[in-house]
């Protein structure tokens, strides 16, 4: 009976201890159904032969309230004005701030990192070292509960082969090409396979404040194959801001 | 050496200018419209320092002018992920290598530039990132 019983304490211990041991394997595997975006993407050119269809719908036009048109149409002018003139004026990028989201979505021509599991996907900006984590089958909270941040709080679904993706929660000051927003903000993405390494992310924004309809613009990425990201920590920013609100470059003197 | 400013603007510079103008979608790290970008000059010199860095990598070298006057210019690079992916290595230059850098100057006249492409001592001639000079990949570039 001692025995019987030792042997059954044992196998329900060995059993415990296996799942204990494996923990990751049953969440690391994305239901079969869904394609799997894990990996590493580079921004997609297209390129000579490259097949049209792949290529990005052109952006939305951007329909802004007229309250907040007439400054953004004055601050764009005044910055092409400063750029011609070669005294660029400052904006968030001299201080070296991360991008949030959606811009880190596509910044010059680093990769972004998608691990997707079936709880939560991640991604990971290179420039940056930038993170934002998509809960998966969760409900999206109320707006005014989520304190405004770079990357707010983001939900997914799928949806057949797209992963949709939910944010709230971005404060003012992260803006998409300067385009201003509320903090009524709500990002919409919709992320799809076109091609087996071709991918696309629609990305809608919505603002009942500041926009009068909807702004959507679509980001094309291809698959980089055993590519591995580059750390990105900007602790070497030479520019600043002069005392007239310009951008300059600190040279060295030896 | 401090060769002459090219004051024709150059198909090159177009096409660097154009590729970072931000045109499209994505974000560009800032502007660079603080480089005149219509400009080249040449400058040969010594390597104090490279600062293999983000959010640019930097080439500080000491340049002899024809009388053996020495100025400090600093040389503005892309990011280190950029210019991996045209053949840069972080060990390509050290403090003491003798470099010539074709840059645009800083508009605003101080002793900087934007890196057009580099001479290394070994003779290879680098960009500064995918479609920014005559990149030469070497094996150890990113895949494409």
């Amino acid at each position: 009976m001692m025995q019987r019983r030792h042997t059954l304490l044992g196998v329900i211990v060995l059993g415990a201890w296996s799942i204990a041991l494996v923990p990751g394997v049953a969440h690391a595997q994305s239901k079969t159904d869904t394609p799997d975006f894990s990996g590493v993407w580079g921004p997609y050119r297209g390129g000579r032969g490259a097949d049209p269809k792949l290529a990005p719908p052109p952006a939305s036009a951007l329909a802004l309230n007229p309250e907040y048109a007439k400054p953004y149409e004055a601050r764009r002018a005044a910055e092409a004005v400063a750029n011609s003139r070669g005294e660029p004026l400052a904006n968030a990028s001299v201080a070296c701030v991360p991008y949030g989201v959606p811009s880190m979505m596509s910044v010059a021509v680093y990769p972004i990192e998608i691990i997707q599991t079936p709880k939560q996907v991640t991604i990971i900006a290179e420039a940056f070292s930038e993170v934002r984590r998509v809960y998966m089958d969760k409900p999206q909270v109320k707006i005014d509960d989520v304190p405004p941040g770079y990357y707010g709080r983001s939900v997914g679904r799928w949806e057949g082969d797209t992963l949709v993706i939910d944010t709230v929660g971005i404060k003012e000051s992260v803006q998409y090409q300067r385009m201003p927003h509320s903090d009524q903000i709500r990002i919409s993405e919709r992320m799809r396979l076109v091609a087996p390494d071709v991918l696309h992310d629609q990305i809608t924004i919505t603002d009942p404040v500041v926009l009068e309809k909807p702004y959507t613009y679509t980001l094309a990425y291809r698959r980089m194959t055993d590519y591995e990201m580059v750390e990105f920590v900007c602790d070497n920013n030479r520019e600043y801001v002069d005392d007239q609100g310009i951008v300059r470059l600190r040279v060295r003197e030896k | 050496m401090i060769a002459a400013p090219r004051s024709r603007t150059c198909a090159l510079a177009i096409l660097v200018a154009a590729i970072l103008a931000n045109a499209g979608p994505g974000m560009a790290h800032h502007s660079f419209a603080m480089f005149d970008q219509t400009k080249q000059i040449t400058l040969t010199g010594t390597v104090t320092v490279f600062e293999w860095t983000n959010p640019h990598a930097y080439i500080e070298i000491d340049v002899p002018d024809e009388k053996g006057t020495v100025k400090h210019w600093s040389v503005e690079l892309g990011s280190p992920s950029i210019l991996m992916q045209s053949g840069w290595k972080f060990k390509d230059l050290k403090h003491g290598d003798k470099v010539t850098v074709r840059i645009s100057p800083l508009k605003d006249g101080r002793p900087g530039g934007l890196l057009v492409q580099a001479t290394l001592p070994d003779g290879r001639v680098l960009g500064n990132g995918p479609g920014r000079g005559p990149a030469q990949p070497t094996t150890g570039a990113p895949n494409q």
